[in-house]
């Protein structure tokens, strides 16, 4: 506590606290503790779940790096977004089950958030039904895109291209995280040897080896109804 | 089944565990403060729940606010879990209970695991950890753990994490435990009753809940590095509720096939349905503190028609508890319905 | 054009022989399964049994014998890594990893199915013999079970006791998928249209405008193959009856039952189905909402308020008012024409079924001594294990996506139910429903596998690999 810490205790939390020794680390104690103790990355999308209302509304966070990383990159993408307004629109109507979705540009990268209902293979297959040159626009200008276009022609490929592109759901709840770190392993012991303490460490390595992360599963204002029920409720149609 | 004398070991395993002994005071959430109010149930809630407070009309309320800490010396200031017991006021002098605290899950699974802990956790010195420790925690990406609190001295937070690192559905509770802060007001935490109960509807269909109340104020914790204030929160709700009430909302949450209705260490996911069950309008602090903060005794099986409890053993084992407990400290016994 | 003589048999149609016998086999020696798998094609019927191919030519064959292999059969055989790339990922993780998705939790999980589902990686492939008499199994099963190439790690025997009837009392096997370019000799008059070939045969147009499924390269071993999800279905025959036990005694004195049904309109119901009284009638009027079709046969779609005979049992669709629940099993699994959420997907997930009972038939009068296993042994066929039999699992079966109606229930019959949430609407005259509730589950599932089902070129691909 403030007050009887001595020169040395002060320094240590100073030390904690200042960003030259957080950037320090980043260097040189993060690599080192990600080779004593390798991680891999976890896979994105929800966690798969029979609960009806876990897979409702569910979340996905694709983030796609541009080939061209320049404002000229970036541009390229805004128009072919633009110019398939139409189809977009009315694939996401057909498609049926999607509650929200935009597309936003971040840095370098041509991101899609949207909120859908059901299983994620479906859910992306339908989309290449209706909007697949859409797809192809776009995917034409990101990274690694090459090899599952004409997604058409390379339907199972593309599907999974998008699930690795989708981000990682870190759990609500902050230990379970550790679960799923555990899962990956293939550890679905009950009880193991664990040690909490290690959760800062466990969560900065994953970071490393999942760059981007959705944090938590999302906030929604009126979990467990379907985009029909909601459209069925309210006098739209459906 | 908790027969009594099991409970009575569950009560003695919590008393063994205190710094100092307590008296005729409850052995853990020994302080804390009486309040009262009404409370008025939304347009839906009888939809969903026959049970009397749940019909749209006016109810009084008594509820409890506590630190979770067992022991005679307040210290608000500690991060510490906080309770908020109800007691909902139904005609003919029938009454129904609603305990929650700040803490979303328990740390253990049932009468057995709570004993294994009770083993564990015990109050061991808690030292500051020298600066050379701290620094080679840095190095090893670790949270360095907090310094004692002044005039702390013994915690039970090594034991607990030992039984953590042992017991995976217990860590939640325990890390959650960990970081829980002091909140700057009773009336700016959430709190949960964590338990899953029954609620039956006008049609007879009985689902299961978790509920939870909202601060209407919102969440707003102390910081964790100031020095932390010893009496606080007691004068702060007094004052609070002086100009105008302060006010929560109670959420429902309906479980689905497939989730943990009876593990009490398992959160629901915020995917589930959410109702809105009613508010809580806090009204002022009562001067008879030692009937209505003392003496008044909560428990969550109290129950009346409308709600029951669900198979899980630790509301199970928290019924005759609860009762060992209260006649133990005397409390003021009341009308199981 | 497809070349019948290629693609194995029972595919496109089903081959109406009323008893089966399932070998779930392990390959022993690659060399000597590649030898047996050539053999099997070669023409000579004096070892391995010939693989029976969808044109049998002039003579209807006694006993037919085909196969499917799991990922792990064609890593096994020797497949090339290259080539088992291609195949599908639903496919290569295989039924057990796919538990989730498709509602088999609980008593249904993967680490309850007996031997030898409890081992999926060493099932490699699933041989099935049909025959016309029983006595006609042990001959061919000998035969297929060369020592040297293949281990049998269990079987499962199956055997139609009432013309197409299954353990739950509904008539099944009325209708399949017809396909273009397929001569269909039943010639059913059906208001589907006609499928695609590419739902069922690996190559071809699917019904997904412009979609295509990857083929495992190279052409031989992917082309015109197809895939399977079997999965042997445990049914609880005697929870099944209870249930339409507790369903009538609940309606006989609901308020509505009057807009059900109408006192008296028993009669009808009655006479069809050789059942005595109202209490009787409700039972099959209930079975017969939870179907989507009378017991006998009748589509509700054409007669909801009794079964009727005369009516064309193929010749339907869900539009206008019909009376036919959104959530009934027929209708959820293929919901043909009728509105769904998923527009694009109307006729995208069918599938082609070829099951077989197994186990006694249940005897209300002579009940059960012991535990008796009974259930269906079934084969559920589609060109994307993922498009069309995990899509509908998934989003239709459970869960019930398609339809806001029934968003949040599983199907009635074959869903994961729990009766403390289960519910089930049945639809009344005005437009209003009455919600059954308390549904048990009454299908577990006892085992499984994916597989895939190779042309005859394929077969003779894999025969001759030599790695």
């Amino acid at each position: 506590m403030p007050g009887d810490q001595g020169f040395w205790d002060r320094l240590v939390t100073k030390l904690a606290q200042c960003d030259g020794f957080k950037r320090v680390a980043s260097w040189t104690l993060v690599p080192f503790w990600a080779s004593r103790t390798p991680v891999k990355p976890l896979p994105g999308g929800p966690h798969p779940a029979v609960q009806p209302s876990d897979n409702l509304q569910c979340m996905m966070n694709l983030i796609m790096p541009l080939k061209v990383k320049s404002p000229i990159g970036r541009a390229e993408a805004a128009l072919a977004i633009a110019q398939n307004k139409d189809a977009i629109y009315a694939g996401l109507n057909n498609v049926g089950t999607v509650h929200f979705a935009r597309f936003v540009i971040v840095g370098d990268n041509i991101c899609m958030f949207s909120v859908y209902d059901g299983d994620f293979t479906n859910y992306i297959r339908d989309f290449i039904a209706t909007i697949g040159q859409v797809f192809n626009a776009v995917v034409e200008l990101v990274e690694g895109g090459e090899e599952v276009l004409p997604c058409e022609d390379h339907v199972e490929a593309f599907i999974q291209w998008v699930h690795e592109r989708d981000l990682y759901q870190v759990p609500d709840t902050a230990t379970d995280f550790l679960r799923d770190q555990e899962a990956l392993k293939g550890d679905t012991a009950v009880s193991g040897n664990d040690d909490l303490t290690l959760l800062p460490r466990q969560m900065i390595l994953q970071l490393r080896a999942n760059p981007n992360v959705s944090l938590g599963s999302g906030y929604r204002a009126y979990p467990g109804f379907s985009v029909a029920q909601v459209r069925k409720q309210l006098g739209l149609g459906w | 089944m908790v027969d009594a004398t099991v409970a009575k070991q569950l009560v003695e395993a919590i008393i063994a565990n205190l710094p100092e002994p307590v008296g005729k005071r409850r052995p853990v959430h020994t302080i804390g403060i009486g309040v009262k109010g009404k409370f008025v149930a939304s347009e839906v809630a009888r939809d969903y729940c026959v049970a009397e407070h749940f019909n749209g009309e006016t109810f009084d309320v008594s509820v409890r606010f506590s630190n979770g800490l067992g022991g005679l010396h307040q210290h608000d200031g500690w991060s510490d879990v906080r309770g908020m017991a109800t007691r909902f006021h139904l005609s003919d002098g029938n009454g129904t209970d609603l305990i929650a605290t700040t803490l979303g899950e328990f740390f253990v699974r049932n009468v057995d695991d709570f004993f294994e802990f009770a083993r564990i956790a015990t109050l061991a010195p808690y030292p500051k950890r020298s600066a050379w420790q701290k620094f080679l925690d840095l190095l090893q990406l670790k949270v360095p753990q907090r310094d004692p609190y002044p005039n702390e001295t013994q915690n039970v937070n090594a034991g607990a994490l030992r039984y953590a690192d042992g017991h995976r559905f217990a860590q939640l509770g325990v890390f959650q435990e960990g970081v829980i802060g002091a909140p700057v007001s009773y009336a700016r935490a959430s709190y949960h009753a964590v338990h899953t109960f029954m609620v039956k509807d006008p049609d007879g269909v009985r689902r299961p809940v978790r509920f939870s109340w909202q601060p209407v104020a919102g969440v707003s914790n102390s910081d964790p590095n100031a020095v932390p204030r010893d009496k606080y929160l007691f004068e702060e709700i007094a004052k609070r509720l002086q100009p105008w009430p302060a006010r929560f909302m109670l959420m429902m949450t309906i479980g689905e096939d497939g989730d943990a209705l009876d593990d009490p260490t398992k959160p629901w996911p915020g995917t589930r349905r959410r109702i809105l069950m009613g508010t809580l309008t806090l009204t002022d602090v009562p001067k008879d503190q030692e009937k209505e903060g003392e003496r008044i005794s909560f428990n969550p099986t109290r129950l009346h028609d409308g709600i029951e409890v669900s198979s899980d053993p630790i509301l199970e084992a928290r019924r005759c508890t609860y009762e060992v407990s209260r006649e133990m400290r005397g409390g003021c016994p009341f009308r199981w319905s | 054009m497809v070349d019948l003589t290629d693609v194995q048999g029972n595919i496109l149609r089903g081959y109406r022989k009323p008893y089966v016998r399932y070998l779930i086999l392990e390959v022993a020696n690659p060399v000597e399964a590649r030898r047996w798998l050539a053999a099997s094609i070669s023409g000579r019927s004096d070892s391995v049994p010939q693989i029976t191919p969808a044109d049998w030519g002039e003579a209807r064959p006694a006993t037919c014998f085909n196969i499917g292999l799991t990922y792990e059969g064609l890593r096994a055989l020797g497949t090339p890594p290259s080539s088992l790339a291609m195949f599908p990922n639903e496919f290569v993780q295989g039924m057990t990893a796919r538990a989730l998705k498709l509602g088999d939790v609980g008593p249904s999980a993967p680490n309850k199915w007996p031997s030898p589902f409890d081992q999926p990686k060493r099932i490699h492939l699933i041989a099935t013999i049909y025959a016309d008499e029983a006595g006609q199994l042990g001959p061919v099963q000998q035969r297929a079970l060369d020592r040297n190439a293949v281990t049998l790690l269990g079987f499962r025997d199956g055997h139609n006791f009432h013309g197409n009837f299954v353990h739950f009392g509904y008539e099944d096997n009325i209708m399949q998928p017809r396909f273009e370019g397929i001569p269909d000799p039943l010639r059913h008059p059906d208001m589907q249209p006609k499928a695609p070939l590419g739902t069922v045969l690996l190559g071809h147009p699917t019904n997904l405008e412009g979609l295509l499924w990857s083929v495992p390269q190279p052409p031989a071993l992917g082309y015109n193959g197809t895939f399977n999800a079997f999965r042997v279905l445990r049914q609880d025959v005697v929870a099944f009856e209870k249930y339409l036990d507790q369903a009538a005694d609940e309606l006989l004195t609901h308020p509505q039952v009057g807009a059900l049904l109408p006192s008296a309109a028993e009669a009808k119901i009655c006479a069809v189905m050789l059942v005595p009284d109202r209490h009787a009638a409700l039972r099959e009027l209930v079975a017969a909402n939870l179907c989507g079709r009378w017991r006998d046969g009748t589509p509700l779609a054409l007669s909801p308020d009794a079964p009727d005979p005369n009516v064309d049992r193929a010749n339907f669709d869900y539009v206008g008012d019909s009376r036919c629940p959104y959530g009934a099993h027929i209708r959820r699994c293929n919901p043909r024409g009728g509105q769904i959420v998923q527009r694009v997907a109307n006729n995208s997930r069918r599938l082609v079924r070829r099951g077989m009972p197994y186990g006694p038939v249940y005897d209300p009068a002579a009940p059960d001594q012991d535990e008796v296993e009974r259930g269906l042994l079934g084969n559920f066929i589609g060109a994307s294990l993922g498009a069309q039999f995990e899509a509908m699992a998934c989003d239709w079966l459970n869960l019930g996506l398609q339809d806001p109606r029934i968003t949040g229930s599983d199907d009635p019959i074959l869903g994961a139910n729990d009766p403390e949430t289960s519910w089930f609407d049945l639809p009344l005259k005005s437009g209003d429903t009455i919600k059954l509730r308390g549904l048990p589950r009454f299908v577990w599932t006892r085992g499984g596998a994916y597989t895939f089902l190779p042309s005859l070129s394929a077969i003779r691909y894999l025969g001759s690999l030599t790695t």
